[in-house]
């Protein structure tokens, strides 16, 4: 581990750290563009001139590794003036599009420039013109003007997605990020060359004109996409409703986690919380009764629903849980299950077709939390749980959240199930055609709407943290849950999810010893998955 | 006059081929290499004094001692024949004329460095020399001088001035954008291929087989202190007979502009570019510099490629500026912001200049930015271009002040 | 290897034996790839210009991607995008050419052949380009026609060679 100086403070960095990152351990800054530690260096921009003792001229500090006994300057005048000349540089060509830019406020030539530049502009000659709003691909669009050509984007497409779809073209001033012409921007990361932009040449179509940036707050979540439950921000607008249509949420963007995803996130999850402010939303208790839907309250839907609970033999009530439920949703209706006795419970709907897989983020089981549900004893196929409901075994079924004839299971045995079952609830967060269907239809907040955790397919338990309000008068499942126990005769002192982890953790051996202050922001193994690392 | 080693076999109309090479004692260097121990090669080529001739002037010896010595696997040889450097066009003649003398250059080089495999980047617009070089390969491999522990690879380049620069030129060889590679790691440690790798000029090489024929003091006493030998100065622009001219490198630039036969134009001389393109400009009372490494470094300039450009009263100073920040901004690679945002902007600069829209302040800012951009890049490029923007605007800015209104 | 234009809408391809030629050169190199701008100088001889098809085509070859061999076509002056005229007359305008009076020579060439410098004559015959040091400065001002050398032009001998081109 060398031992090095960095302006005066001592410091030990592992072996291979280069002074961009020594730097950071010590406390500073060392501004920068074409470094980033999940990619190949380039060198290019050369904004991360160091002073080195010994050394005659600044140095790039992206390529120099920390040496024992290196004495460090990142704050001599003359560094300070290197970085105005650069930063100059940078700015030559670039077009004056701040007042109509989606990177504005969180763009690196805006914040560089105010930290380290700030000299009097002196170019007024013709900047060089190139493409302007140039789709690439679904999710990204080019602003070839503005491109500081740090290479980050074309260097992630070839050394993260291994597709080569960008280049610089030409040469010199000239020079232009692209795509082969006639080709497109498509691979299934496409938009994370977004996040690696430092200014607004690639930016997101999905997000562009909606939201200035200083409008939005940022929650720590989980992606529930699929099971590799990629670390993500959750970025709302609560401040300017009137924009972006009122969409709540205004993007994902990927979080580091060097053992999940690193920096990166697909598409898919990335653009995955469509649902959330979509108009089929569910906001209020239903009963759908005789062909009419009224709305109704949480104390008569809950009673309505605890009465069957109480009559029926266990076995002919069924539940189908969801992979897509938190631990603690799981858990409480784990008790639910336990107290009742109840058999016929499940989670799993196989789909349809296979879910796509790589060898890299994506995996096919869609769901944030199949391996929680299986620890929690409610794994298991749901055909078990339709198929007793269509021989007329089952008098009760719960449905959470799952249309049922979006997946694999017979139409027609689905059908006769939700016909001839006497009380069909539904519990979930979105209209779908077994909400439709059911005679009670309970609403739960969205995963931004609450907190709670998810187990991964590599068993990390992960936190995802409430980042906007749920909408109406929806709740988490756990709240639903704990609202039935009650009225069975067992209320809840949870009030929190949290409380419902606490007991989970004590209860079920795959969990023990973990609590929300362990699992922090990055995550924590279960004990035996730790143990097989 | 001195003796000329380089341009010895020029006179003979078939000097490119391999009997002519022969019959003129050509292949004796690399009989007498085959017997010496690859460290004394080395020795003796450091002893010599033999610089680059490229253009970075860099210890011959010295650099082929860098390749590590416990390194197990290739080491290639790449010879740089991209001359492209404004003024010169000496590799040019020795492709064409003495494309054995390069070859046998490559083989005891190769032997010095442990290399098997060379490479050489001759410049896409070099079709002739290309065409006569490849000959002379063929010819050599038939005689069984190639192909017997080393091979020669001819590469053709196909068209960008960075590509002179050695790892841009390397870049290329991998079937890239000449972008310059950032350093360390240095080629002889990490470069063709990833592996140790030295690039050497044409002419450099042209060197060694009279080094090894006729020693290592031979060639020291031949030139200055710190650099031996002769070397091939490209003589152009108004001279009476611009040509190339081989002379020890202790030669001055006064006695140069004598050889090439005296000024043209009004007569009067006003200014030399004693390096390239990229070297400082000299004004006609810095003439008596000697044309060596250290003479011009001293003197504030650089030998460069030795690409002798003179220019006499009648050439407008701010129009040979605007031509080479043409070439700068044409050039520039554009893999690093500083070279590739200036070159652009200063041309635009001084073209505005010359074309009487200059404003009062810009001279100093291109000089400012000059002076900012330079030592930040990635490559001497940049450094390169620095030469000329700063040396021409100093040293007469009267004339640069004289177009620009209100100034 | 064959010379010539390819025929609009006939498929790029090399021939048995210029792939032969392909495989052979990609095998001088440690990485294959380092055939890449000699094969690039095969594909233009073969099939005129390196047009966006040729580039696809070559980037199989390779097992690059086309963005990359794009990058390589676009960076280096002597790959054509475009078909040239049959013709391509380079002339140098740096200093010591500037310095004979190149700009003169240039001037000449684009009233003879009533075209802008980057511009093809409208029979196919000759492209003009102004370029820069060809390293022949001891002849200035000069010239590359095609695959050679025309040293120290004037407007007679440039009228004399461009009667030349056919």
């Amino acid at each position: 581990m060398p031992k090095l100086t960095v302006n005066g403070k001592p410091i030990e960095v592992p072996a291979g750290t280069n002074l961009i990152d020594a730097a950071r351990v010590a406390g500073f800054e060392v501004p920068h563009y074409c470094y980033h530690p999940g990619l190949s260096i380039a060198g290019q921009c050369r904004l991360c001139m160091v002073d080195i003792e010994k050394t005659p001229r600044p140095t790039i500090g992206c390529n120099t590794v920390a040496t024992d006994g290196m004495v460090v300057n990142t704050e001599t005048d003359r560094v300070r003036e290197t970085r105005k000349s650069i930063m100059e540089f940078h700015l030559i060509n670039h077009p004056l599009d701040c007042p109509v830019c989606d990177q504005a406020g969180e763009c690196w030539l805006q914040i560089y420039y105010m930290k380290y530049g700030l000299y009097d502009p002196r170019m007024t000659d013709e900047k060089v013109h190139k493409p302007k709003a140039v789709p690439l691909g679904p999710h990204v669009i080019l602003d070839a003007e503005r491109c500081i050509l740090c290479s980050r984007c074309v260097r992630f497409c070839d050394e993260i997605t291994h597709t080569g779809e960008l280049g610089i073209f030409q040469r010199g001033d000239h020079s232009e990020i692209g795509l082969f012409p006639g080709r497109e921007l498509d691979n299934k990361y496409s938009a994370n060359v977004v996040d690696i932009c430092p200014v607004g040449a690639l930016t997101d179509r999905d997000f562009r004109f909606q939201v200035r940036v200083w409008y939005l707050d940022t929650t720590k979540s989980i992606c529930p996409g699929c099971a590799r439950g990629c670390n993500i921000e959750v970025h709302v607008n609560r401040r300017r409703p009137h924009h972006a249509e009122g969409r709540r949420v205004a993007r994902l963007k990927p979080r580091l986690n060097a053992d999940v995803n690193r920096w990166w996130i697909c598409d898919a999850g990335r653009y995955g919380f469509g649902f959330v402010d979509a108009a089929d939303r569910l906001q209020m208790p239903v009963r759908q009764q005789g062909g009419t839907s009224a709305d109704t309250t949480w104390d008569e839907a809950i009673a309505a629903m605890a009465a069957p609970l109480r009559r029926l033999p266990a076995d002919e009530i069924g539940i189908i849980a969801s992979p897509k439920m938190s631990n603690e949703d799981l858990f409480a209706l784990r008790r639910i299950v336990d107290r009742l006795g109840i058999r016929h419970v499940a989670a799993q709907v196989p789909p349809r077709a296979p879910g796509d897989q790589d060898d890299f983020l994506i995996r096919a089981d869609k769901n944030p939390n199949s391996l929680g549900a299986e620890l929690m004893g409610l794994g298991g196929d749901a055909r078990t749980v339709i198929e007793a409901a269509g021989a007329r075994r089952l008098k009760f079924l719960w449905i959470f959240g799952h249309d049922l004839l979006a997946g694999a299971l017979p139409e027609r045995d689905v059908l006769e199930a939700l016909r001839v079952v006497d009380t069909v609830v539904f519990t979930g967060s979105n209209a779908n055609w077994t909400s439709a269907h059911s005679h009670w239809v309970l609403p739960a907040a969205a995963w931004v709407e609450r907190e709670g955790t998810y187990t991964n397919f590599e068993g990390r338990v992960q936190r995802f943290r409430q980042a906007a309000e749920p909408l109406g008068q929806s709740l988490a499942e756990w709240q639903i849950v704990g609202r039935v126990l009650a009225a069975l005769g067992e209320p809840s002192a949870a009030t929190r999810a949290e409380h419902w982890f606490r007991e989970l953790a004590t209860t079920v051996p795959a969990f023990a010893g973990l609590t929300y202050q362990l699992i922090g922001d990055a995550g924590r193994p279960l004990a035996e998955a730790a143990a097989r690392r | 006059m001195a003796e000329t080693v380089l341009m010895r076999n020029f006179s003979n109309p078939d000097s490119h081929t391999l009997d002519a090479y022969r019959a003129a004692g050509g292949y004796t260097a690399w009989d007498r290499a085959l017997e010496m121990e690859p460290a004394a090669i080395t020795e003796e080529v450091k002893k010599a004094n033999l610089r680059g001739l490229g253009g970075a002037g860099f210890p011959t010896g010295a650099k082929w001692s860098f390749i590590p010595k416990n390194h197990t696997g290739p080491v290639y040889l790449v010879v740089n024949a991209d001359e492209g450097e404004p003024g010169t066009f000496k590799d040019r003649y020795l492709l064409e004329r003495d494309p054995h003398a390069l070859i046998e250059g490559m083989l005891i080089a190769a032997r010095a460095i442990r290399s098997d495999k060379g490479f050489i980047y001759i410049r896409g617009e070099y079709v002739q020399p290309w065409r006569r070089f490849s000959a002379a390969v063929k010819e050599a491999y038939d005689a069984g001088l190639l192909g017997r522990g080393f091979d020669v690879v001819v590469h053709r380049g196909a068209g960008a001035y960075i590509c002179g620069e050695e790892t841009g030129l390397l870049s290329s060889l991998e079937g890239k954008k000449g972008w310059p590679k950032i350093k360390p790691p240095f080629p002889a440690i990490k470069g063709a291929f990833g592996q140790p790798t030295i690039v050497n000029n044409v002419e450099t090489l042209c060197c060694v087989p009279p080094i090894v024929t006729r020693g290592a003091e031979w060639f020291a006493g031949l030139g200055t202190k710190t650099q031996g030998g002769t070397r091939m100065y490209s003589v152009s622009g108004r001279v009476k007979k611009p040509a190339v001219y081989e002379a020890p490198v202790s030669i001055t630039l006064r006695q140069l502009i004598e050889l090439a036969g005296g000024v043209t134009g009004t007569g009067r001389l006003k200014a030399v570019v004693p390096g390239g393109g990229s070297a400082a400009i000299l004004t006609a009372n810095e003439i008596d510099v000697t044309m060596d490494v250290d003479g011009l470094k001293a003197a504030g300039s650089m030998i460069g490629s030795a690409g002798v450009m003179v220019m006499d009263e009648s050439v407008s100073i701010p129009e040979a500026l605007m031509v080479l920040a043409r070439f700068y901004a044409h050039e520039s690679c554009g893999q690093c912001t500083p070279c590739r945002e200036s070159t652009g902007w200063i041309y635009k600069m001084v073209h505005r200049i010359v074309d009487g829209h200059g404003r009062k302040d810009d001279l100093d800012t291109i000089l400012d930015v000059a002076k900012r951009g330079a030592g930040t890049t990635i490559c001497a490029f940049y450094d390169g271009a620095v030469g000329p923007y700063i040396s021409y605007i100093e040293k007469f800015r009267s004339e640069f002040e004289a177009l620009i209104p209100h100034a | 290897m064959s010379q010539g234009q390819h025929a609009p809408g006939a498929a790029i391809a090399f021939s048995e034996a210029q792939l032969g030629e392909v495989r052979r050169l990609q095998g001088l190199y440690p990485d294959a790839r380092g055939a890449l701008l000699p094969v690039l100088h095969m594909a233009q001889d073969t099939f005129g210009h390196i047009s966006l098809e040729v580039e696809d085509y070559v980037a199989s070859l390779f097992s690059i991607s086309p963005a990359h061999v794009h990058e390589v076509v676009t960076f280096y002056t002597l790959y054509f995008r475009e078909r040239p005229g049959r013709h391509v007359l380079s002339i140098c305008h740096n200093l010591s050419c500037h310095l004979a009076g190149a700009r003169g020579i240039i001037e000449h060439a684009k009233r003879r052949l009533g075209i802008e410098a980057g511009e093809t004559t409208a029979d196919g015959r000759v492209t003009l380009l102004t370029v820069e040091c060809l390293c022949a400065c001891e002849a200035a001002p000069m010239a590359q026609v095609d695959d050679r050398y025309e040293l120290n032009l004037t407007p007679e001998k440039l009228d004399r060679l461009l009667e030349g081109l056919r």
